[in-house]
C-alpha cells in the first residue's frame, strides 16, 4: 500500500558560511546554527489535501524545499527522515532526487511568472519534464504538451505553447505552471501559496484545477498558505506551523472550529474579518474628492487600446472609507494614480474640494497620499529609513531638523513602531513594519485622503489584520478619508462603507457595502461575490463548488 | 517591430549625414585655400596657372552654395569616388578598401579571441563565485585594464620578437604576425567581457526560475547549460558589437607599432602628411561603420529579448 509523503523529526538550520565546512550533516550539532525547522512531522496520503498554514517566516516554504532536496546553500538538513512511497529522500543520491523532482513531486509557486525562464516559451519548458520523466521527445512531446495545456483550461493551447512567459497574465501563468507540475505525472503536488497573488475568481479556478487532480488521479496535495479561507473549503487536514514547529494538526473541521494553540487562534482571528463594525457613511457628508467622467487611455503599439479608466464618476466623502473592487487589469491602480495626480486624465475633471486644484488636473498636493502594494519597492534600499521618511518634510523650509525629528518619531509611534527602527535600512524590516512606515511617511504630510492600493495584499493574514486595524484607527482618530483598493473581497468588506466595482475600466456598481455583498446588481459583481471562498467561520466543508458552477467560472 | 526598425533606420540616416557633413567641411576649416585643396584632390597634375585654376573652379562648381557642393560630394562618395590622395596621387578608395580589410580581420580576430576567452573565464568565475578560481580570474582580468597598449605593445615586441625571436615584430602576413597585435588589442576587451559574463551569469544563476528548473528534475549541469548560460551571455552580445565599433578607429596605436597596413595606420599617415582626401575617406568609412555597428548592437539586443520581439510578433 502506498504511504504517500511522510516527514518525521525534520530539523533544518541556517548556518553562516564559515560555520559550515565541507563536513556532512549532524557533526555541527547545535554549533552556530540558527534553527529554521525543529522536529517537523507531517504526512500526506495519496488523494489527501493537506494544508500547511502559518504566518510568513514560519518555515512553510523551507519544509517544501527540504522535501525536494533544494535547500538554499547556507541552509542544512540536520536530521530527520523524508520518505515518499518508501524512498528515503533525505538520504537519496542526486540522480535519484532528479527523478523524484518533477517526476514524482510537482511544485507550484506563489509567483509563477518568475518561475519561467523569460527567454523560453512555455512549450519548451513543458518539454523538459516530458523528456526527463516521460521519455517523450519531438512531436510526441509537443502533442502531450498541448494536451496538458488544454487540460488546465487553455482554449488555445498552441498559442500558449508558443508564448513567452511575459505574454501570460498572472492567472494564465499559474495554469501553465500547473500543467508543468503535472507533466511528470506526479503522485504529490507541493503548492507554495499558488493563489495568494491572484484575485478571487482566478484563485477559485486554480484550486479547482488542483483538486481535480486529487479526485481523479489520487494525487496527494501539500498546500502551503496563510489563507484560512482556502483551507476551510478544500483541506482534509490542517497543520499549523509557527517558528519551525508544527503547533497543531488535525482534521480541518476540528482545527478551525476548536483551535487549541494561540497561533491558530491568531490566524483564525485575522482571517475572520467581520464586517459592518461602523455605521454606514453619512450621506450628507461633504465630498473631499470628486471625479467627473474621468477617462484615461495608454497608447499601446499604436493600436487603439481600451481605456484603462473609462468615464468614471465618483465622489469620496469626508471621513468615508470607499472600497474599490476589481480584478487585475480593471483599472484600479490607474484610478489611484489619477486621483493623486501621478497621471493626468485624458478627459474629465478631478476636483479636491479641500486642496488647491487651480489647473484642474488633479486633486494633487499633500492632502492626498498614496500607499503602494509592495512596501519593499516603496523605499530606497540604500537609504536609511529616517532619511526616506524625512524627504517629504524637506519641502517645507520652515522646519528645523530637530522639529522634523520629533515629528517623525511621533508619527512612527502612532503607527505602532519603535523609532529605533529608523536608523536601519529597509532590508532589515519585515513587510508589515515597512508597510507601517509607508503609512507613517504618508501621514507626515497631514493628508486628508489616504489611498491604499492593495496595501495589504503582499502581507500574511496576521500582519494584514494588524495593518488594516491601524488604518481603521487612523481613520477614526484623524478623520481620514480612505480609498481601499483591493481584489480581496474580505478586506473590502471589512473596511469599507461603500464599494465601487470596476470592470474593464468602467464603474459598474457603486453601493453600500452590505448591499453589494448581499445583493450585487451588476453581472460582474455577482461573479466576484460568487467566486469568493466562504469565510472561515461560516462553514467548513460542502463548499466545493458543484462542477457546473466551476465550468461557469470565466 | 516595423515601426521600431523604421525609427532606428531614420536615426541612423541622420547620424551618418551629420557625420559626413563634418567630414566634408574638413578642407574649409583647415588652414589654406579650400578651393586649391579641393582641386588638388580632383586633378592629378599640378595647377599653377591662374586661368586654369578659375576654369577648374567653375568646372567643379566650387563657387556654388555649400549645400549644393555637399550634395555633389555626397553623390560622388556614394559612387565610391573619394578623390585623389595628395601623397600617392592615386584614388583614395584604392587605399581605403585594402586597409579596411586588414583592420576588419584584425578586429574580428581580436574580438573573437576576447569573447571566447571571456566566456570561459566568466562562466568559471561565476560558478566558483568567491572561491580562489573566481578571485584569480577577477584580479588578473581587472589588471588588464591597467595595461595601456602603447606600453604593452613595445614590451611584447621586445620580449617575443627581439629577445626570443619567436614571433615577427611587424607586418601583417600569416598567422604568426597576428599573434602579438591581437594579444595586445584583446586584453582590455577580455577584461570588460569577463566581468560582463560573470555578472550576467550571477544574475542568471540567482533567478528564481533556476530553482524551478531544478524542481522539475533537471540536473545542476543541465540547468546551468539550458537556463543559466544562454541568459547569462545575453549582455555580452551588445558589448561585443559596441567594442567592434570602437576598435575600428581605436586600433591606431597597435597598427602603428606593429606596422600593420590597416585603417588606423592609414589615418595616422593621412594626418601626418596633411593628406586631406585620404583622411576624409578614412574617417567617413570608420564613422559610417561605427554608426551601423552600434545600431546593429541595439537591434541584436532587441532580437534576443523576447519581451521586445514578442510584442510585435
Amino acid at each position: 500500500m502506498p504511504e504517500g509523503l511522510v516527514v518525521e523529526h525534520l530539523h533544518v538550520s541556517h548556518r553562516a558560511p564559515e560555520a559550515a565546512p565541507g563536513s556532512g550533516t549532524g557533526s555541527a550539532g547545535g554549533r552556530g546554527g540558527h534553527p529554521i525547522l525543529s522536529g517537523v512531522d507531517l504526512a500526506v496520503a495519496p488523494g489527501e489535501f493537506v494544508a500547511l498554514v502559518g504566518a510568513s517566516g514560519s518555515g512553510k516554504t523551507m519544509t517544501a524545499m527540504s522535501v525536494l532536496g533544494l535547500l538554499p546553500p547556507q541552509v542544512h538538513l540536520d536530521g530527520g527522515t523524508i520518505r515518499l512511497g518508501g524512498t528515503d529522500l533525505a538520504r537519496a543520491r542526486e540522480t535519484e532526487l532528479n527523478r523524484v523532482r518533477g517526476g514524482r513531486i510537482g511544485m507550484l509557486y506563489q509567483q509563477p511568472k518568475r518561475m519561467f525562464n523569460p527567454r523560453r516559451t512555455v512549450g519548451s519548458h513543458l518539454r523538459e519534464p516530458l523528456k526527463l520523466h516521460g521519455g517523450l521527445r519531438g512531436a510526441r512531446a509537443g502533442a502531450r504538451a498541448l494536451e496538458l495545456l488544454a487540460e488546465v483550461g487553455f482554449e488555445d493551447p498552441r498559442w500558449c505553447a508558443r508564448a513567452h512567459p511575459h505574454q501570460l497574465s498572472g492567472g494564465m501563468a499559474q495554469r501553465a505552471m500547473v500543467a508543468l507540475a503535472l507533466a511528470g505525472r506526479p503522485e504529490l503536488l507541493l503548492a507554495d501559496e499558488p493563489t495568494s497573488a491572484l484575485d478571487t475568481v482566478l484563485e477559485r479556478q486554480i484550486l479547482e484545477l488542483i483538486d481535480r487532480e486529487r479526485r481523479d488521479r489520487g494525487v496527494g496535495i501539500l498546500y502551503i498558505t496563510h489563507n484560512l479561507a482556502t483551507v476551510s473549503a478544500y483541506a482534509d487536514r490542517v497543520m499549523v506551523m509557527d517558528t519551525g514547529h508544527i503547533v497543531e494538526s488535525g482534521p480541518a473541521g476540528a482545527v478551525l472550529n476548536a483551535p487549541q494553540s494561540a497561533c491558530t487562534k491568531a490566524l483564525l482571528d485575522a482571517a475572520a474579518l467581520n464586517p459592518a463594525r461602523t455605521a454606514p457613511s453619512a450621506t450628507e457628508a461633504r465630498p473631499v474628492v470628486v471625479l467627473d467622467s474621468i477617462t484615461k487611455r495608454f497608447p499601446s503599439n499604436g493600436r487603439e487600446a481600451r481605456p484603462a479608466v473609462d468615464q468614471v464618476s465618483l465622489d469620496l466623502r469626508e471621513g468615508e472609507i470607499l472600497g474599490v473592487l476589481g480584478q487585475s487589469g480593471s483599472g484600479k491602480s490607474t484610478l489611484a494614480r489619477l486621483i493623486v495626480g501621478l497621471e493626468t486624465p485624458d478627459s474629465g475633471r478631478i476636483t479636491g474640494t479641500l486642496g488647491a486644484d487651480a489647473d484642474g488636473t488633479g486633486a494633487a498636493g499633500s492632502h492626498v497620499q498614496l500607499v503602494f502594494q509592495d512596501p519593499h519597492d516603496s523605499f530606497d534600499p540604500r537609504m536609511r529609513l529616517r532619511t526616506s521618511l524625512e524627504a517629504p518634510l524637506l519641502r517645507r523650509r520652515d522646519t528645523t531638523s530637530e522639529q522634523r525629528r520629533m515629528r517623525i518619531h511621533e508619527v512612527v509611534q502612532e503607527v505602532g513602531l519603535d523609532p529605533g527602527l529608523l536608523d536601519g535600512f529597509p532590508g532589515q524590516c519585515s513587510g508589515g513594519q515597512l508597510q507601517r512606515l509607508t503609512i507613517a511617511r504618508a501621514l507626515l504630510l497631514e493628508p486628508t485622503v489616504l489611498i491604499c492600493d492593495e496595501a495589504t495584499s503582499a502581507l500574511d493574514a496576521v500582519t494584514q489584520r494588524t495593518v488594516l486595524d491601524l488604518l481603521l484607527r487612523l481613520h477614526r482618530n484623524r478623520r481620514l478619508s480612505l480609498v481601499m483598493i483591493s481584489h480581496d473581497l474580505s478586506v473590502i468588506r471589512y473596511m469599507s462603507h461603500r464599494v465601487a466595482v470596476l470592470f474593464q475600466g468602467r464603474l459598474v456598481e457603486l453601493a453600500e457595502t452590505e448591499d453589494l455583498f448581499t445583493g450585487p446588481r451588476h453581472e460582474h459583481s455577482k461573479q466576484l461575490v460568487a467566486a469568493a471562498l466562504p469565510r472561515v467561520c461560516a462553514i467548513l466543508d460542502a463548499h466545493r463548488l458543484p462542477q457546473e458552477q466551476v465550468d461557469a467560472l470565466p | 517591430m516595423m515601426l521600431f526598425l523604421a525609427r532606428r533606420a531614420a536615426t541612423l540616416g541622420v547620424t551618418v549625414l551629420l557625420a559626413s557633413f563634418l567630414v566634408f567641411l574638413i578642407p574649409y576649416v583647415t588652414p589654406g585655400d579650400p578651393v586649391r585643396k579641393i582641386i588638388r584632390s580632383r586633378v592629378a597634375g599640378e595647377v599653377i596657372d591662374d586661368s586654369v585654376l578659375q576654369g577648374l573652379t567653375a568646372q567643379l562648381g566650387l563657387q556654388d552654395p555649400l549645400v549644393v557642393q555637399y550634395l555633389r560630394w555626397l553623390g560622388r562618395l556614394a559612387g565610391g569616388d573619394m578623390g585623389l590622395s595628395y601623397a600617392s596621387r592615386t584614388p583614395v578608395v584604392e587605399q581605403v578598401v585594402p586597409a579596411l580589410v586588414v583592420t576588419l580581420s584584425l578586429v574580428v580576430l581580436t574580438l573573437g579571441t576576447a569573447a571566447a576567452v571571456s566566456v570561459v573565464l566568466g562562466i568559471v568565475a561565476a560558478l566558483q563565485e568567491g572561491r580562489p578560481a573566481d578571485r584569480v580570474i577577477t584580479t588578473v582580468t581587472q589588471a588588464f585594464i591597467a595595461m595601456p597598449e602603447y606600453w604593452l605593445a613595445p614590451l611584447l615586441v621586445l620580449v617575443f620578437a627581439l629577445n626570443l625571436s619567436l614571433l615577427p615584430s611587424a607586418g601583417w602576413e600569416g598567422p604568426a604576425s597576428a599573434v602579438l597585435p591581437v594579444t595586445v588589442l584583446a586584453l582590455r576587451p577580455i577584461s570588460y567581457f569577463t566581468s560582463a559574463v560573470r555578472e550576467g551569469m550571477l544574475d542568471a544563476l540567482g533567478a528564481e526560475h533556476v530553482v524551478a528548473a531544478r524542481a522539475r528534475g533537471l540536473s545542476h549541469f543541465h540547468t546551468v547549460r539550458k537556463h543559466v548560460i544562454p541568459n547569462g551571455l545575453l549582455p555580452l552580445t551588445t558589448l561585443v558589437a559596441v567594442w567592434f565599433a570602437g576598435l575600428l578607429g581605436g586600433s591606431v596605436i597597435v597598427e602603428v607599432v606593429f606596422a600593420i597596413p590597416g585603417m588606423g595606420r592609414l589615418l595616422y599617415d593621412a594626418v601626418l602628411n596633411s593628406d586631406i582626401p585620404l583622411a576624409q575617406g578614412g574617417v567617413v568609412v570608420v564613422v559610417g561603420l561605427a554608426v551601423v555597428l552600434t545600431t546593429a548592437a541595439d537591434l541584436i539586443h532587441g532580437l534576443l529579448n523576447p519581451r521586445i520581439r514578442g510584442h510585435h510578433a
